[in-house]
């Protein structure tokens, strides 16, 4: 695509999320609202979008909230807490440190069950989980569900927010295809009601890059090293040594290859289809 | 050269398909291409289940043939694996867990969607066929919109009919909207009656397998939803489509329920179709095949030398492939975890003649399919041909034990 056309193109792609960010205010308050940013390519492009939302509407920008995973890179933490001050942002770490604690702060140790608290105790019986020990894995099943899960429903209810912001794309995520920008979440299972809004779901994976050329958004320098997708730092592998992310083949290759899989996510799937 | 795709749906009967006798409707899409399908009447699946019959769809080769088996052992030879050093492109869309990045699955593909990454709901613990329509749409768009392409090899794979069966209201309607039972009535007899295998309750099974046939009526919509993806980007003229199971499902044909270590046709059989819209009539094939023969018919279709590891033969051109005979095998999941992995079976086919070998059991089986299409009636004993089939099963038998 010709310069030009990749900045018209950004524009317009902007343009479309501001309006989603701008109804999204209509439909709450800043104080109910809260972003989720990770430090990835895709929540940093949407908490550019809604701060300039916000400096053009002069609104409070919202709190934003961070998932700590524990294993996760220091480049992310450095390139987060430069650019919450530069921004100024109202942000928390939610980290559950007695699933830490429990594990010795080992990762890869086992948790014994018995170890943990209440509250998260009950949230392994949530899920189905019988088992008396797991390993510490942010991205396994279990650890996903009481390191991710939790701590998001542990800052929703505690803030009571109404509605958070995501960086979805409609791409990365093709099993939501029917997803619309505001999403109803009823109170189920393992959630409490609130709605997810996804100001860049038309985004792809280039017009992310695209845009963050054009608009000089800040983005964490493992990118360049090769990653295209940053989950945690045991389970995210470069994609293409040395070729930074935008400079890879996004069109034929699959963007969240680098990384890898986990064995009890695969166990959890074949749980639900009757196996094991 | 055409493009190749393959579209595997799991646990689909061959049955409970028009074009192969079934009086239920189900399959009105499917039904309506057989004028452009070469249709294999006797083909079957080297494995009762996903993790058994996959080696022979994608590697021609047997699930216990490089010992005791867990992930894809790196002695077998994906078909994306030749095909994509021969410069064909690559691409595969699936959500069975059992077939994904993790266990190995993931080698030579261009492009390999496994699913794992997203949230599934208890009830549709996988990505459904219309979501994988759009995941194949999306990849397509995009490899071919620079309108000079190489040729491609794609497959991809539906779960929408293995079990829970929870099907959405309008397909109900669509096969037999007398049924009025609620998702969560349906996911309690997955729970309680098809997992415990109890099939005491007859209503029971009966309904399990309405739900099932209502599941086959939605794949049916899928199908016919990809071919429109095909036509709408120009791809249908050329590219030729084989479609297929992994393995079928039982509703108390021999005592059980969905698709454990059994060899018996419920399981066994295969519908495979070759569709090929160059053709001007349909045809039917009588010869025994097996799923093990696909990998080469795929590297023939592309025009390129067999490949060594390949135990199968080349189904086209359908007058060169020779008359044999066919074997599947299995270990019984269950007793994998628990320790025992003593409890294999394997079969033999020859015509239609079957016989069946449970190694913990020291048991044989054999049947009469023609005579006897259900295999209720064992004729090991008085069958003259029992021994010579046995005879040749018996070299397969524990062998991995050796590797």
């Amino acid at each position: 695509m010709a310069e030009e056309d990749k900045v018209k193109r950004c524009a317009e792609l902007v343009e479309k999320s501001k309006e989603v960010v701008r109804e999204a205010f209509q439909r709450f308050k800043p104080d109910e609202l809260a972003i989720t940013w990770t430090g990835g390519k895709d929540s940093t492009t949407a908490l550019w979008i809604i701060r300039q939302v916000c400096l053009e509407d002069k609104i409070k920008l919202p709190k934003v909230m961070t998932i700590d995973e524990y294993d996760s890179f220091q480049e992310i933490h450095d390139f987060m807490n430069k650019w919450a001050k530069e921004w100024k942002l109202d942000l928390e770490w939610c980290r559950n440190d007695d699933v830490i604690k429990a594990a010795g702060g080992k990762l890869g140790a086992p948790v014994k069950v018995k170890d943990l608290n209440k509250r998260n105790q009950a949230e392994l019986k949530r899920i189905g989980f019988d088992q008396d020990t797991f390993p510490f894995e942010a991205e396994s099943y279990t650890g996903n569900h009481l390191m991710k899960t939790v701590m998001f429903n542990m800052y929703i209810e505690r803030h009571n927010v109404k509605a958070v912001f995501q960086g979805l794309r409609r791409d990365e995520q093709t099993a939501r295809t029917q997803d619309d920008y505001f999403e109803k979440k009823e109170a189920a299972h393992l959630i409490p009601e609130h709605v997810r809004i996804k100001p860049i779901l038309h985004f792809t994976e280039r017009d992310i890059w695209d845009n963050i050329m054009i608009n000089k958004i800040p983005y964490c320098v493992l990118y360049e090293q090769g990653y295209r997708s940053l989950g945690a730092k045991t389970t995210s592998q470069i994609a293409v040594p040395g070729v930074p992310a935008w400079e890879q083949d996004l069109e034929h290759t699959v963007e969240r290859a680098g990384r890898r899989q986990d064995k009890e996510q695969m166990m959890g799937r074949l749980r639900k289809l009757g196996y094991m | 050269m055409k493009n190749v795709i393959l579209l595997t749906i799991d646990a689909l009967r061959k049955d409970v398909l028009g074009c192969y006798g079934s009086q239920g409707g189900l399959t009105p899409f499917i039904d309506s291409l057989q004028d452009k399908c070469i249709r294999f009447t006797r083909a079957q699946a080297s494995g009762p289940y996903t993790q058994a019959s996959f080696p022979g769809l994608l590697t021609s080769s047997y699930y216990l043939e490089y010992g005791k088996p867990k992930g894809l052992s790196p002695k077998r030879t994906l078909i994306s694996e030749p095909l994509k050093r021969a410069g064909i492109v690559t691409a595969a869309f699936h959500s069975n867990p059992y077939l994904c990045d993790y266990l190995g699955w993931n080698r030579g593909w261009d492009a390999f969607y496994d699913s794992m990454e997203e949230e599934v709901d208890e009830r549709i613990p996988y990505i459904k066929g219309n979501v994988i329509n759009s995941q194949v749409d999306k990849w397509l768009s995009s490899y071919t919109r620079a309108g000079e392409y190489k040729p491609f090899f794609l497959w991809l794979h539906y779960m929408d009919i293995h079990e829970p069966y929870v099907p959405e209201r309008k397909y109900i309607d669509m096969v037999d909207p007398s049924i009025t039972i609620s998702q969560n009535q349906m996911y309690n007899l997955f729970k309680d009656v098809l997992l415990k295998r109890d099939v005491s309750d007859e209503g029971a099974v009966k309904l399990l397998k309405k739900l099932y046939d209502v599941h086959v009526r939605e794949v049916d919509g899928y199908v016919k939803e990809f071919f429109a993806i095909l036509e709408k980007l120009d791809l249908l003229p050329n590219s030729v489509i084989i479609m297929t199971n992994d393995h079928g499902d039982e509703f108390g044909e021999h005592g059980g329920l969905s698709h454990d270590d059994k060899m018996y046709s419920e399981l066994i059989d295969m519908p495979l179709l070759f569709y090929d819209p160059a053709r001007d009539k349909g045809e039917v094939c009588q010869k025994l095949t097996s799923n093990i023969d696909i990998p080469p018919t795929i590297v023939r279709l592309f025009g390129l030398e067999p490949v060594a590891n390949f135990q199968g033969c080349s189904l086209l051109p359908l007058e060169d492939y020779p008359e044999k005979g066919c074997f599947g095998e299995a270990m019984n999941q269950r007793s994998q975890r628990g320790g025992d992995i003593e409890k294999d079976s394997y079969f033999y086919r020859e015509q239609d003649l079957k016989v069946i070998y449970r190694a913990n059991l020291d048991k044989w089986e054999m049947y009469d399919l023609k005579a006897d299409p259900k295999e209720l009636n064992n004729i090991i004993d008085t069958s003259p041909e029992a021994e010579e089939l046995k005879e040749k099963l018996r070299p397969r038998v524990r062998r991995w034990l050796v590797k």
